[in-house]
């Protein structure tokens, strides 16, 4: 009986630690998967211009569950040169950025309602560069730029232009590639 | 028989098991850890769901505070959700009575749907890809669907040819419909009535 009671006692443990590696296991998996988004996007660091992930029609795509009516852009991001100043020319169809972190999970999203002018325009940077550049600013001539802080170094852009009827898909691809991200030399 | 046993026993009994007993718990700890790690990741998020009549949305998919299991089933899929703002998916894998949708059967899918700025209802296969059919539609938007006088819609879901609004079915297998809200008013999933979501009505079901 005794033996049974240990055995008891080393299963309870188990179960208990059990608990401790799923906690583990889970916390770590977005950073040790080796499929996930950033992985897909990270060849459009050095783009100038969003690339294409998702042409309407979900064909091609390493996106899962695309929606056939909207075309999806990308645009990787490395702050360590600097800020990204991501830009759209809006139109009449809806478009929208979404800010993702290097391990997944949004920080941030926008859509063209918060267009200025016709223009929607984010700059995206770490919170030491936007001291840097509230430091640098002008007070008597304050910067007009939408500022968002990553909390990451490393992240992606989604840029999504929905085409209400298929006979607008090539210009929502249009407009989603047409979506310009630069990375500003020092600020 | 007891004088002799007595000295022998505490040695057996402790020296070999405690180390087995050891191995034993680790293993256990890593097996079943690990295990029901991989099935929480390939699942759905356990947590968080928003549940409307079929349904099913995580409004905190697409936010900065979606929790562990999640980010971990994110960076499994691939898959970069709708952000809280953007908009939101709802995915249904049953009918309005709860059972699960099948291609064999045809369903009528409607009358109304949320306010949003533009809606999307997709069929996909059971293995989440688009579905492979001789229309080639698997797509409605709430700009192209058509509507009667009172402005409600109905869309058909069958494997073989319907008057109004029709999305062919796959040869066979279950399927899940899934429809995407874009830029609907208010926080996501915060002022959403069942009444407001189609209801997927179980039609007849052919061999």
């Amino acid at each position: 009986m005794r033996g049974f009671g240990r055995f008891i006692i080393a299963t309870l443990c188990g179960i208990v630690i059990a608990v401790g590696v799923h906690i583990v296991a889970i916390l770590a998996s977005p950073h040790l998967a080796d499929r996930d988004a950033f992985n897909n996007v990270q060849s459009t660091l050095t783009a100038e211009r969003a690339q294409l992930v998702s042409a309407p029609g979900g064909e091609d795509t390493w996106l899962p569950r695309p929606d056939p009516a909207v075309a999806v852009a990308t645009c990787a991001f490395d702050l360590a040169n600097g800020p990204m100043r991501i830009a759209a020319r809006v139109g009449s169809l809806p478009l929208s950025f979404s800010f993702h972190k290097e391990s997944g999970g949004v920080f941030f999203a926008v859509t063209d309602r918060a267009a200025v002018r016709g223009e929607l325009e984010i700059v995206t940077m770490t919170a030491r560069q936007l001291d840097e550049a509230r430091a640098a600013e002008d007070e008597n001539d304050p910067s007009r730029d939408v500022r968002i802080v990553a909390p990451d170094r490393q992240g992606f852009v989604i840029v999504r232009v929905v085409a209400p009827s298929p006979s607008l898909r090539p210009q929502a691809e249009e407009a989603a590639k047409a979506v310009t991200c630069t990375a500003e030399q020092d600020t | 028989m007891r004088a002799l046993l007595t000295p022998i026993s505490p040695v057996t009994f402790r020296r070999v098991p405690t180390a087995f007993l050891i191995i034993y718990a680790l293993l256990l700890a890593l097996g079943l850890g690990l295990s029901t790690a991989y099935w929480a990741i390939n699942g759905d998020p356990p947590f968080g769901s928003l549940r409307l009549g079929s349904w099913q949305a995580w409004p905190k998919l697409g936010s900065p505070e979606a929790d562990p299991y999640m980010r971990a089933i994110i960076a499994r899929r691939g898959d970069v959700p709708l952000a809280t703002g953007e908009g939101l998916g709802f995915t249904a894998r049953t009918d309005s009575e709860g059972r699960p949708l099948d291609s064999a059967c045809t369903y009528s899918i409607g009358a109304v749907a949320p306010i949003a700025r533009l809606w999307t209802l997709t069929l996909y296969d059971g293995d989440g890809r688009l579905p492979i059919t001789e229309l080639r539609r698997r797509t409605f938007t709430s700009a192209e669907v058509l509507r009667d006088s009172q402005d409600r819609f109905t869309i058909t879901l069958s494997r073989t040819l319907q008057p109004g609004n029709w999305l062919q079915l796959p040869a066979s297998g279950p399927f899940t419909v899934v429809l995407r809200l874009y830029d609907p008013p208010g926080a996501a999933g915060a002022n959403l009535e069942e009444a407001d979501f189609p209801v997927i009505q179980r039609l007849e079901c052919g061999a």
